[in-house]
């Protein structure tokens, strides 16, 4: 396919950020993670990745974080093959993963402390972000002090820290309670606008991934692969109550089905 | 949610003085302790007690007066031991902590040397003491081995345990942020085995203080182990006693100092420490150029 050859010139006319075709992910030669995913990410694009457990969302994040490699297939951000990780990516997990030793506002200067010695302008740019993100009177504030949605504010806090402009998000606020999960949902809807990154998020949540989406990737399990791209197209800023609406249920129905048509 | 500092001023420690449920259990460990000590005494007065095996708690107050302060010759065996104890745990602790970092780090260092410190543990470290004299002496060397010894194993697990209990994500987040092996390890690695490693100091100090204690029960001139033999030989229970005390004190001492060391380097599991350090580390970033 064309993608193929854009990629391969390392400059791309399209401006895509990620570009995967094929790729698969096979591990231990027998389980089959991911087979055969093919996908363009344009820059500043909102990508929700949905379907139920085991169906490869973490798998492809964790290959264009360059955390792990593809087995087959090509998988390329802003050009180049992926292999190892690159500053211009972050990811955030679904749990917190700050260091119960530093406090909010060292966790978010850990991305700066890997490269360079942390001087007062990145302490006051990691203090703008911390206070973005609502956690203003926590900065001094140890993990263990803070509630879980206040961890994942400031993990989101440190991603941002990175200044990556790829923002891969693997179920960032699964394991809150479905009110904490909406306002932070809204929250980074903000964020990212603001910053103008290309996100990948993932998500159990069929709502969820189309409220907050451009595009949404319906994948299926049993091999992983996406089986349907699903174009979103709800004006921007969106609010709470578009969820009512007709032509978002209508949408809902439509990812419904694929995944119906994926289990007959 | 977070602790913030309480609205008034917290209560000072001393004030528990005045709390009557504390002074209510005072009073009774100090009744029980006391009366138990009465009985016993009482006993001895009236001849109950065979002097010989044993005597009343003031034949054992006035041995512990000897010795501490009529002739005061406990002090330098009291050194001498804790000096082999110390020495012991700082020797084996050293080794013990640097092969856990290194089969922590190398799996091939792991899957090779690893199996040699299990074959070390299940051998009985003690009986190890007669090969030891021969080989470092009678003086306090032996000792120093034999306390370095039987603490190598329970820090060297401890610490291994610790080093590799990393979390995935977490070590995926470092390694997605382009840590090196370095940096992984001392932000990530160390600190996040903290816990553990003291674990394995706190229980190792004490065992250190047995393998001198042991070793100098089998040959020596000086040291605690040594006076205990002398008075237990000369059928003295009453003085032997005072220093098995003083024993128990020493262990008591070096205990003390790894939980105040814990408490200080672990302090994110104490919360009652987490306002002090967070304002200390407030004061180093606000200083920053
Ligand atoms: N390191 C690994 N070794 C072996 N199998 C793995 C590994 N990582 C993932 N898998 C398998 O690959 C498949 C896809 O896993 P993946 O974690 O990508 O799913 P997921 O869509 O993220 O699921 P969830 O929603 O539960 O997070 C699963 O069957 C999983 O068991
Ligand atoms: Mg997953």
């Amino acid at each position: 396919m064309y993608h193929e050859t854009r990629a391969a010139d390392g400059a791309d006319p399209g401006g895509a950020v990620i570009l995967g075709h094929g790729v698969s992910k096979l591990f231990g030669g027998t389980v089959v993670a991911l087979e055969g995913a093919t996908f363009t990410v344009k820059p500043r694009q909102f990508i929700s990745l949905v379907g139920p457990s085991g169906c490869g969302k973490s798998t492809l994040l964790r290959m264009i974080a360059g955390l792990i490699e593809p087995s087959s297939g090509s998988l390329h951000v802003h050009g180049d093959p992926v292999g190892k990780p690159r500053r211009d990516v972050g990811m955030m997990f679904q749990r917190p993963t700050l260091m119960a030793w530093r406090t909010v506002l060292e966790n978010v200067l850990l991305p700066t402390e890997l490269v360079r010695k942390v001087t007062a302008a990145d302490r006051d740019h990691a203090l703008e972000l911390i206070e973005l993100v609502g956690l203003k009177d926590f900065a001094y504030a140890f993990p263990s002090q803070l509630s879980g949605g206040m961890q994942q504010r400031a993990s989101l806090a440190r991603l941002l820290q990175t200044g990556a402009d790829v923002l891969l998000l693997d179920e960032p606020f699964g394991a809150l309670d479905e009110f904490t999960r909406e306002r932070l949902n809204l929250e980074l809807l903000r964020i990212v606008a603001q910053f103008g990154r290309t996100t990948l998020f993932v998500t159990h949540n069929i709502q969820e991934a189309i409220f907050l989406a451009d595009e949404v990737f319906v994948m299926t399990p049993r091999p992983g692969r996406i089986a349907g791209i699903v174009e979103v197209p709800f004006e921007r800023p969106r609010d709470i109550s578009l969820m009512q609406t007709v032509p978002f249920n209508e949408m809902v129905a439509e990812v419904r089905g694929i995944f119906d048509r994926d289990n007959k | 949610m977070i602790a913030r500092g309480a609205p008034g001023r917290k209560p000072a420690r001393w004030m528990v003085l005045l709390d009557p449920v504390f002074l209510r259990r005072l009073a009774t460990h100090v009744l029980i302790f006391t009366s138990f000590i009465a009985v016993w005494e009482w006993a001895g007065q009236t001849g109950r007690l065979n002097d010989l095996i044993m005597p009343a708690p003031s034949a054992i107050a006035a041995a512990i007066w000897r010795m501490y302060v009529v002739t005061g010759e406990i002090y330098w065996h009291f050194f001498v031991t804790m000096f082999e104890a110390v020495s012991g745990f700082v020797i084996g602790g050293v080794i013990g902590l640097g092969l856990a970092i290194g089969a922590a780090l190398s799996l091939t260092f792991r899957r090779y040397v690893a199996p040699y410190a299990v074959a070390l543990n299940v051998t009985p470290g003690i009986a190890v003491t007669p090969i030891f004299i021969a080989w470092f002496g009678f003086g306090w060397n032996s000792k120093i081995a034999l306390a370095a010894l039987i603490v190598f194993f329970p820090i060297f697990v401890n610490s291994l345990s610790g080093l590799l209990r990393v979390d995935r994500d977490t070590e995926e987040l470092m390694r997605s942020l382009g840590a090196s092996k370095m940096q992984t390890f001392f932000k990530l690695m160390l600190p996040n085995a903290a816990p553990m490693i003291f674990a394995g100091f706190k229980v190792a100090i004490t065992t250190a203080l047995v393998g001198a204690i042991v070793a100098e029960f089998a040959s020596a001139t000086e040291g605690i182990g040594i006076m205990m033999q002398r008075y237990a030989h000369r059928l003295d229970i009453a003085a032997s006693i005072g220093v098995l005390i003083s024993m128990a004190l020493m262990g008591l001492l070096l205990f003390t100092l790894m939980e105040v060391a814990d408490r200080r380097t672990v302090f994110w599991l104490r919360p009652e420490r987490l306002e002090q350090v967070s304002r200390k580390r407030r004061r180093r970033l606000m200083a920053l150029k």
